[in-house]
């Protein structure tokens, strides 16, 4: 007899009985728990196949040529189809769109909105609590002793009477005292929480403190003198002109804007693009930002860990812009500390100390105008450094290259020397320690004129070409050359 | 031996594909962010599959 799996026939039993009980129970949300738990009918299939095998491995039966037939790939395949468009139509995915809106009619249902209206007195300084909030809210500190919202809540369904019903379980309220007011509009209770949301605009007293917790949405807060932190699993945020210190804790983010900040900003979680401005307290981001990153006028020190990058600065009074390969920054107050992988990295105006990493590959190109010079530890593993330095610098340079030149246009005290495949420049003029580093690639050591434009932002693909198989026999013998950054 | 590993191949990878998901709907990583887990779990069956030949 031929062997067949146990997973079609239980497979079978627990469709069985999961319609059996949606027949017995009609309330239950047979398709909210196929949404949210399919995967781990994936799991369990696993699972129970390993286990066949292992057992007839066991007991000395034959084994299946493949552990998986081709069948049953095809039926996983359209599972994965299945669960993915059930989550999605569910409203539990965010990837997916919820409603393609064609002539006022959403495809998966129309859209049915309910006014939302509400206010309640507060202190000057109340801290105001929104929860568990999907949709979009814009918050604006005011000359006011209420906190007021306005706005609406939508919600898609197939028919109004549905629409109804879960406007009645998702029932907006503000409660609380004058120092503490919730703003709650209660989505998780509905049914299908994924189909309901609100916009809302909500007016608090200008000394008000806000805490935001979010499913999905954006947060946009304004004129607000207290202390803002902000929780959601996606959102995007723009604060601006806010008094005190402000945490964002995002699981993901499309953006973060914060310009006129006069406290803290500590921001947690991915994202895409990122815009710091006029900022006057101590900027902390950890996550990787993919889009475009700006920082504009950070007065105090700035603190940045990402996946592939990290650097430090005590303040950033220029800028930085660090689009995908890219770190370009002008105006920055050292101790500067930067490690990247992949990047190429322009700095110029340049105060104190610069310490510059590259692990992987990029060009390297500074451009420290004021005197005098701070000390720099510049190295990258592939790529081209150039330094540009006034006439009247002084400095104690060391530049070597394993692979590659040296080039002095910078005149006396530099004097090249050439290695078999590489060459270092050396000299002194009783300066801070400057030491340039790259395994492969040009070192260029220049004058640079008073009044040089800015260094022009570089894109991503135009850095070092070096092909792979000149590479790979230098990764296993330099690479340990290049050491993290101490601290 | 080598026939146990080219059967214990399809379930692992079914195993690893469920995983992700029900990570990537717990909010915790991406599917996006994880897939590549998938090419190394079929990598590694093919590797134990030569080793065991």
């Amino acid at each position: 007899m031929k062997k067949g799996s146990i997973f079609a026939p239980l497979l079978l039993i627990g469709l069985g009985g999961l319609f059996l009980a949606r027949n017995m129970y009609p309330d239950l949300p047979l398709m909210e728990y196929l949404a949210r738990y399919w995967p781990f009918v994936l799991i369990l299939w696993g699972v129970l196949r390993l286990t066949e095998v292992l057992y007839w491995s066991a007991t000395k039966q034959p084994l299946p040529a493949r552990g998986v037939s081709g069948g049953e790939w095809v039926l996983v395949v359209m599972l994965c189809f299945f669960g993915a468009s059930v989550h999605a139509v569910m409203g539990f995915s965010s990837w997916f769109p919820a409603a393609v809106n064609f002539g006022g009619l959403d495809i998966f249902g129309e859209t049915y909105q309910y006014p939302v209206a509400a206010e309640k007195p507060a202190s000057k300084a109340p801290l105001v609590v929104i929860e568990s909030f999907r949709g979009n809210a814009r918050i604006t500190g005011g000359d006011t002793d209420t906190v007021k919202v306005t706005g609406h809540q939508s919600i898609r369904s197939m028919e109004q009477s549905t629409a109804d019903q879960a406007s009645k379980e998702a029932v907006f309220e503000i409660t609380g005292d004058a120092n503490r007011v919730v703003i709650r509009t209660n989505q998780d209770r509905a049914r299908r929480p994924g189909r309901v949301s609100a916009d809302l605009e909500i007016t608090v007293p200008k000394g008000a403190s806000l805490e935001a917790h979010g499913r999905d949405g954006d947060f946009d807060v304004h004129g607000v003198n207290g202390t803002v932190n902000i929780f959601s699993d996606r959102a995007g945020v723009r604060l601006e002109n806010i008094g005190g210190a402000t945490r964002l804790d995002l699981t993901r983010s499309e953006i973060v804007r914060a310009i006129n900040l006069k406290g803290s900003l500590d921001v947690r979680g991915d994202g895409s693009d990122m815009d710091l401005e006029n900022i006057d307290g101590v900027v902390t981001i950890n996550g990787g930002y993919t889009g475009n990153v700006e920082y504009h006028n950070l007065t105090k020190p700035v603190h940045y860990v990402g996946p592939q990058t990290e650097f430090s600065a005590e303040a950033v009074l220029g800028e930085v812009r660090a689009p995908l390969g890219t770190f370009n920054a002008t105006g920055l107050t050292g101790p500067v500390r930067l490690q990247t992988r992949n990047r190429d990295v322009q700095m110029s105006d340049l105060t104190n100390s610069v310490d510059i990493q590259i692990l992987d590959r990029g060009d390297i190109e500074l451009r420290p105008e004021k005197l005098p010079l701070g000390r720099m530890n510049v190295r990258t593993f592939s790529g081209n450094i150039t330094l540009g330095m006034p006439k009247e610098a002084k400095f104690d340079l060391t530049a070597s290259v394993a692979r590659g030149e040296v080039v002095n246009e910078f005149g006396d005290p530099l004097k090249e020397e050439d290695y078999r495949r590489g060459g270092a420049l050396k000299g002194s003029n009783g300066g801070p320690l400057v030491e340039l580093r790259t395994e492969m690639g040009k070192i260029t050591v220049r004058q640079a004129a008073p009044g040089e434009p800015p260094l022009e932002l570089k894109r991503f693909g135009r850095g070092p070409q070096t092909s792979p198989k000149v590479l790979r026999p230098l990764l296993k013998s330099t690479v340990k050359d290049i050491q993290p950054i101490d601290q | 031996m080598n026939t146990l590993v080219r059967a214990m191949c399809g379930p692992l990878l079914l195993t690893t594909l469920g995983a992700l998901l029900a990570i990537d709907y717990a909010g915790q990583v991406s599917f996006s962010r994880t897939w590549p887990a998938l090419l190394i779990v079929f990598g590694l069956c093919k590797l134990a599959e030569r080793a065991g030949a």
